[in-house]
């Protein structure tokens, strides 16, 4: 579903090249908590980090996509990688390699470090993970709404008839000053 | 089919749209709903268009990734360029950011308002000329301390800090009809309590005759040499598809797309000030993270978002408050990732995030490069930093009062810290200005006020110099920053300033009912 031109959580976004939803693949396996794994969270965690980049400017969408394929072909020169790509790595070296590069004070290491927040968000974006965590606000809200309007309704009511109510002060209209 | 009478969005549009009107206003935020409403009670035929989509109260929902999706302007994923970046975000809807900030409602300082009039030579700008407009404002809005019973234990610890450090903390006024405390504000309010414009100007707008059409992006502002024609632009397809054209015809153009877009547009229609400020100027109050962690739940989703302000270092263009952050928006800016992240996030309950917004003294810029769009740069001085840094001290020494246990900083690469003691260690060392960690929520300066057209983009009453029938109605006014929520200040110029458009009707030819 698209709405208001721009994709909604319940749709699909145009989905990543391969090679660098490959990389955000094991991207996420790292910097995400291993639940993520664990709970067979990874595609749904990609499949809403291409919403949130469908939803950016383009540049700032290219930008990240081409992070992502070069934090994978970046990993062949790092010594401990011996020649193989970040999505080839096993778990202790891709960890290494990703805690270097978020440590670095060069400038793509920003744009790494932007690429984990966006990924982090999607994680816990989900609803399970929220739950997990003890953040359920449904039932608050509804809750707080109902009491809302259980103590206050008639002024509600009367201040939102104000709104298109006609202003007799002539401020505007006259212009004659407040 | 409309939503209501005079209100469009992209699927009542079939074909191209050639209109013809008195006003057009380009955005429907504080200060582009605000003149519209005005203007429309006052008979001036008005169109609006807004690039963003309508969004019902009933739409709104806790789910931050869909409000970023739908609400914002590019996903709310803005940054400038320069070391540090700052992240921003604007809203893109009907309504525009009011209906994602948090409705902070204060009045321009009284400081503000002098040196604007004395240093930029700004006219009717005192405190006594604007006070009609403000309180105007603040009746019609429903502006207002929160119920108490809405005030959440995030705001109440952070008052409990702020009250044992003997610092002056104020209770925040906010455009709301009784807040029902759903700390859902930046994904819309799903009550209706926040007076967004969407619910007040822009339906008072449609009752006395605008129309809005949203899902219209403008692209061009026409003239006939020194004098505005009206606008184009396109509708705006679902998935950002263009679609029909759209060619409106006004006597008056007001834009009022944020200091962002605003110069942006005018840059891409070939409008330059002589004042060659047009698109520089640019102010954004750093603000900056602090996240305590605490021995007990303190549930900050369960309240109002921001209760209370820590006025006690305004003078020194600081000032604090506490905003609970969803789970996702508070992972985006943790530190560590993996186990540890998870680790820390399995607290989400018992953190307090707070944070100093900061009065900044430099300046950015807004450019529309080619294949690249409209960037945003700016560079955070030294003094700035020093404030941003200062800012988090303080923040951080009220949530240690308030009891927290360990505090996690925005300074990338920082340790979290445990006590005060371990703060002041911390912060012996200067702290790199590129580790900052900022983002902002307010731009403003952009097509600044004055007088003179050499130092002015526009006059004091946001008409464009040296283009007739031009006005500008934004934050972009501003000629410098405020250190405060700006939303009032935009919606009472624009008050102001839809007055003294309808005293000078003649010399547009705007006809009034």
């Amino acid at each position: 579903m698209v709405e208001n031109g721009l994709m909604t959580a319940g749709g699909s976004a145009p989905r990543l090249p391969a090679r660098a939803r490959r990389s955000a693949r094991r991207f996420a396996e790292i910097v995400c908590p291993p639940e993520m794994t664990a709970h067979h969270r990874t595609d749904r965690v990609l499949g809403e980090l291409e919403l949130m980049l469908a939803a950016l400017a383009p540049e700032a969408r290219k930008a990240l996509t081409i992070t992502m394929v070069v934090l994978d072909q970046a990993a062949r020169l790092s010594r401990r990688s011996r020649g193989r790509r970040f999505s080839q790595l096993d778990d202790q070296a891709a960890e290494a390699y990703i805690r270097s590069v978020l440590a670095s004070r060069k400038v793509p290491a920003e744009f790494v470090r932007r690429l984990k927040s966006l990924v982090v968000m999607c994680y816990y974006e989900l609803p399970p993970v929220q739950r997990e965590i003890g953040y359920h606000p449904a039932p608050y809200i509804a809750a707080v709404t109902r009491r809302r309007l259980e103590s206050y309704g008639p002024e509600i009511r009367a201040g939102e008839a104000a709104v298109t109510a006609r202003d007799d002060s002539g401020v505007v209209r006259e212009g004659t000053g407040p | 089919m409309s939503i209501r009478a005079g209100l469009s969005t992209q699927a009542d549009v079939t074909g191209d749209l050639n209109l013809e009107c008195g006003v057009v206003i380009v955005g429907s935020g504080a200060g582009g709903a605000t003149v519209a409403a005005e203007l429309a009670e006052a008979g001036v035929d008005v169109v609006v268009l807004e690039e963003g989509g309508y969004h019902a109260t009933e739409s709104f929902r806790p789910e931050t990734g869909r409000a970023l999706r739908t609400l914002y302007r590019d996903g709310g994923g803005g940054a400038t360029i320069g070391r540090p970046s700052v992240l921003f975000a604007e809203g893109r809807c009907v309504g525009g950011s009011t209906v994602v900030n948090g409705g902070m409602s204060w009045r321009t300082p009284a400081g503000v308002l002098e040196r604007w009039a004395k240093q930029d030579g700004v006219l009717e700008i005192s405190e006594a000329e604007m006070e009609p407009f403000f309180a105007r404002f603040e009746a019609r809005n429903s502006v207002g301390t929160q119920d108490p019973e809405t005030i959440g234990r995030n705001s109440q610890l952070l008052k409990a800090g702020a009250d044992a450090k003997g610092w002056a903390i104020v209770p925040n006024r906010r455009n709301q009809l009784h807040c029902a405390g759903t700390s859902n504000c930046s994904n819309g309010c799903p009550t209706g309590a926040k007076r967004s414009m969407a619910l007040t100007s822009v339906p008072r707008a449609l009752a006395f005759g605008a129309r809005v059409i949203a899902d219209c992006r403008v692209d061009q502002v026409t003239r006939t040499g020194c004098t505005v024609t009206g606008v184009t632009g396109y509708v705006v397809r679902p998935g950002g598809v263009r679609g029909p054209r759209v060619v409106v015809r006004a006597r008056a153009v007001i834009v009022a797309g944020g200091a962002l877009e605003t110069p942006a547009l005018l840059l891409r229609s070939g409008l330059r000030s002589r004042s060659n400020q047009l698109g520089r100027n640019l102010s954004l109050h750093p603000n900056a993270n602090v996240v305590g962690f605490f021995d007990f739940d303190v549930t900050g989703w369960q309240g109002v978002h921001q209760a209370f302000q820590i006025r006690e270092f305004l003078a020194d263009g600081i000032m604090m408050s506490a905003q609970n952050l969803t789970p996702s928006m508070l992972a985006g800016v943790m530190p560590g990732y993996g186990r540890g992240l998870g680790e820390l996030m399995a607290d989400y309950n018992r953190v307090v995030t707070a944070g100093p917004l900061i009065e900044d003294t430099g300046t950015g810029r807004i450019r529309n490069l080619p294949g690249l769009g409209t960037q945003v740069f700016y560079r955070v001085t030294e003094r700035d930093a020093a404030r941003v840094v200062r800012g988090v001290e303080l923040t951080a020494e009220a949530l240690f009062a308030a009891g927290a246990r360990r505090i996690v900083l925005p300074f990338n690469g920082a340790p979290v810290v445990r006590d005060p003691g371990d703060l002041r260690r911390l912060l012996a060392s200067p702290v790199p200005r590129h580790s900052l960690e900022l983002y902002s929520i307010h731009l403003m300066g952009t097509a600044r006020m004055s007088e003179d057209p050499r130092r002015g983009v526009v006059d004091s009453f946001g008409a464009f110099h040296g283009v007739r029938g031009l006005f500008v109605s934004d934050a972009s006014v501003f000629p410098g920053p405020i250190g405060i929520n700006p939303m009032e200040t935009v919606i009472a110029l624009a008050m102001r300033n839809a007055r003294r458009l309808v005293e000078q009707r003649g010399r547009y030819d705007l006809l009034c009912g």
